[in-house]
């Protein structure tokens, strides 16, 4: 009996040291390397300056504490190394570890469910056989004991995650049924676009889920906005070629990709093929305005209000106009529409116009920079302007929500103060 | 010999010359002080008061009016300016920029010697200069509601500074003169940094209402070959110290700090050669000598 359950562990061990020796096609492991920028894993799996997938990025969850993302690289002892395909499904659709640890729902579990089996593989073979090992052992997670017990996240995921793979939409056309796929699963787009419920899940995962699908949500200090079709905060003014340009250089003629999105840009998107970028911009066009708006015809909210003009002619009877003259207008022009692919137009970008402010006044007080990308070869920067104070900046920003045919509330100097507190303790935090 | 011994020192050296501009001079203003016998006063911080501040009445809109001429420049003075340029093309921010040739102070430094004049020019001579020179242009009649507008602008921006008119930042700083410039690897640098907004062809861009954003760099709309921005150091120190803008995170316009001294010295090599419009009056400057030796005639 001993013996045979000896030989059965040998046996096992030899299978699976076969799976980790046998050579994978090279172009599965070129496909997995492929879908690993597709999911952007880097993102979260490399801390700064450190060796690539080997982890220990710090990342604060709500109410939980500080976490760190773990070593995924083969390395024996203190990555995956020793994941079967299995371990390494499951860890990737159901957020179990072989060791029966349940992964905290910040690795998107709940969108890579949808990962096809094929897809999954490639992926495996990739991390095991195309990813250089590295020996660094995971940090210790800061979360109070009362809180670190993982079997809760058990139930969290029954009743939050669906663990099937995409099925594929009948009524859709391939094209779109690809950009459902990559958006809702590897993508994970609606880890910081979709708003989150009481227990910190994602109030829809995939469009048949109804509007909160990447409605538009606050993360780490950010607006991510809504990429359904709002014509005025949403993409509904956006033509498919803009939403392919932004993924792919970081920018369009008229705006610019700023704050946590020009990483996933420059980590992930900017490496996509145009045909899965067209894709994933057919179905975002796709998605209906979550507040029922549609877009005028023609599209164009921009008309012509007199901004210019009054600007023009030294008029500024309104407020904010004279900070806009005096700080914004020689790089966003009188016009509002800035310099193409250089500095973003503010008329008619849905980035100024959301309910949601904090991404708009943090960009005003922190400054912002484009994503690098091989496409352009030089990214702009906008400076910080943090020295003018909280009704300076609520006047210009209402300003220029309000110019050039934008229309949105005004912003109150109390919602600036607000984000400079949670700025200053983001930071202190850091 | 009491009128000679009120003279400036450096007007000695040519007297019969000195002579007659300094009875000009002294019939317009009075002889600045001689500032290689004092000590150099100490620059204060660069304060630049904001717009919102520039108050009201006749002389709050004289004010106004300045600071729209000067940043809205070839607009609103089409028949003076032949360049595509406005003031704030060189001098940034509205005249607010440290080294980014600021207003700050401006006008308590005037008159000033002037070696490209060989004499001292009043504030309004020096803005002629640059009327003639970077803006391509003519001048501005000295009593006109615009050259009044503008000094009243420079003057209200310099509200605050003591009389001697020193400012940190004032000016474009410096750029080392020893290097040897390389205009060849001066245009591999115009490709990288310098193209995007300043065309491949130096022509600049203009924004969707045909106001230039990023003035040309040659060609003929150009400022002329007597602009000081057509000058290797000039144009080196003041790329070094304020191009690209919009790459940076920190100061008015996220500029510069980029090139190293070989760099800008290099690409400004390049670009001042470049062919642009003569200037009429060349054969007028450096009366006395002392040509720099980045002249262009």
């Amino acid at each position: 009996m001993k013996t045979a359950r000896w030989l059965a562990a040998a046996l096992a061990a030899l299978c699976s040291s076969a799976v980790h020796a046998a050579p994978a096609d090279p172009s599965l492991v070129e496909r997995g390397a492929y879908l690993a920028r597709v999911g952007d894993c880097v993102a979260c799996h490399t801390a700064p300056g450190q060796p690539t997938f080997a982890g220990g990025l710090a990342l604060d969850v709500p109410y939980l504490g500080r976490i760190y993302s773990t070593n995924i690289t083969p390395d024996r002892e203190h990555g995956i190394g020793k994941y079967s395909f299995e371990d390494f499904d499951a860890a990737m659709r159901h957020g179990e570890t072989p060791d029966g640890r349940r992964l905290y729902p910040a690795m998107p579990f709940p969108s890579y469910a949808k990962i096809t089996p094929e897809d999954m593989r490639a992926l495996y073979a990739y991390f095991m056989q195309g990813v250089q090992p590295v020996a660094q052992a995971n940090r210790e997670d800061e979360v109070p004991w009362y809180l670190s017990a993982r079997w809760p996240l058990g139930i969290w995921g029954y009743l939050f995650a669906d663990a099937e793979p995409y099925q594929s939409d009948p009524q859709h056309d391939a094209a779109w049924n690809r950009g459902a796929y990559l958006v809702e699963g590897l993508g994970h787009c609606g880890a910081c676009h979709t708003p989150r419920g009481f227990a910190l899940q994602e109030k829809a995962l995939g469009s048949t889920d109804g509007a909160d699908f990447l409605a538009g949500s606050h993360v780490g200090g950010w607006f991510a906005k809504s990429l359904r079709g709002e014509p005025s905060q949403g993409l509904g003014n956006w033509s498919i070629e803009e939403i392919v340009q932004l993924l792919k250089t970081g920018r369009t003629r008229s705006s610019a990709a700023f704050g946590a999105m020009t990483e996933v840009i420059a980590h992930s998107t900017q490496h996509l093929s145009d045909n899965d970028l067209y894709a994933m911009a057919q179905y975002l066009k796709s998605l209906p305005a979550a507040d029922g708006s549609v877009a005028a015809a023609g599209t164009a909210t921009l008309r012509d209000d007199g901004t210019l003009a009054a600007l023009q002619a030294g008029q500024y009877p309104r407020a904010g106009a004279a900070v806009y003259v005096e700080f914004c207008a020689s790089c966003h022009r009188f016009d509002g529409l800035g310099a193409p692919r250089i500095f973003p137009a503010l008329a008619g970008n849905p980035s100024l116009l959301g309910d949601d402010t904090r991404s708009l006044i943090r960009v005003v007080l922190e400054g912002g920079r484009m994503a690098t990308t091989q496409h352009d070869p030089m990214a702009f920067a906008m400076p910080s302007l943090k020295e003018l104070n909280d009704q300076e900046i609520a006047d210009v920003l209402s300003f220029v929500r309000n110019s050039w045919g934008n229309a949105a509330r005004p912003v109150q100097p109390a919602e600036v103060a607000e984000q400079r507190r949670a700025l200053s303790a983001l930071a202190t935090a850091q | 010999m009491t009128l000679l011994t009120a003279l400036p020192i450096r007007a000695l050296r040519k007297p019969a010359l000195a002579l007659a501009t300094v009875t000009l001079l002294l019939a317009v203003t009075p002889a600045p002080a001689d500032d290689s016998a004092a000590p150099k006063p100490t620059p204060v911080p660069m304060v630049a008061p904001r717009d919102a501040t520039i108050p009201g009445g006749p002389e709050g809109e004289l004010i106004q009016y300045g600071r729209r001429l000067l940043t809205d420049t070839k607009r609103l003075l089409p028949d003076k300016v032949g360049s595509s340029m406005n003031c704030t093309s060189c001098h940034l921010g509205e005249g607010k920029v440290a080294y980014g040739s600021p207003f700050v102070g401006i006008s308590h430094r005037f008159p000033q010697y002037n070696p490209r004049a060989g004499r001292d020019v009043t504030l309004q001579e020096r803005v002629n200069g640059c009327m003639q020179r970077s803006m391509n242009g003519t001048p501005l009649a000295s009593d006109s509601h615009e050259m009044k507008a503008i000094i009243a602008y420079m003057e209200w921006l310099s509200k605050d500074v003591p009389s001697h008119g020193q400012v940190e930042g004032m000016g474009i700083g410096d750029v080392n003169k020893k290097l040897t410039p390389d205009p060849v690897n001066g245009q591999r640098v115009y490709v990288a940094q310098c193209a995007s907004c300043h065309g491949a062809n130096g022509e600049g861009m203009k924004d969707a209402a045909g106001e230039t954003i990023f003035p040309p760099l040659w060609g003929e709309h150009a400022f002329n070959i007597g602009a000081g921005m057509a000058r290797l150091f000039k144009a080196a120190t003041f790329v070094k110290q304020n191009m690209p803008i919009g790459i940076r995170l920190d100061g008015r316009l996220g500029q510069g700090q980029v090139l190293s001294d070989q760099e800008a010295l290099d690409v400004a090599a390049y670009f001042t050669q470049q062919p642009r419009p003569d200037f009429a009056g060349k054969d007028r400057d450096w009366p006395k000598g002392g040509k720099p030796k980045d002249a262009r005639y």
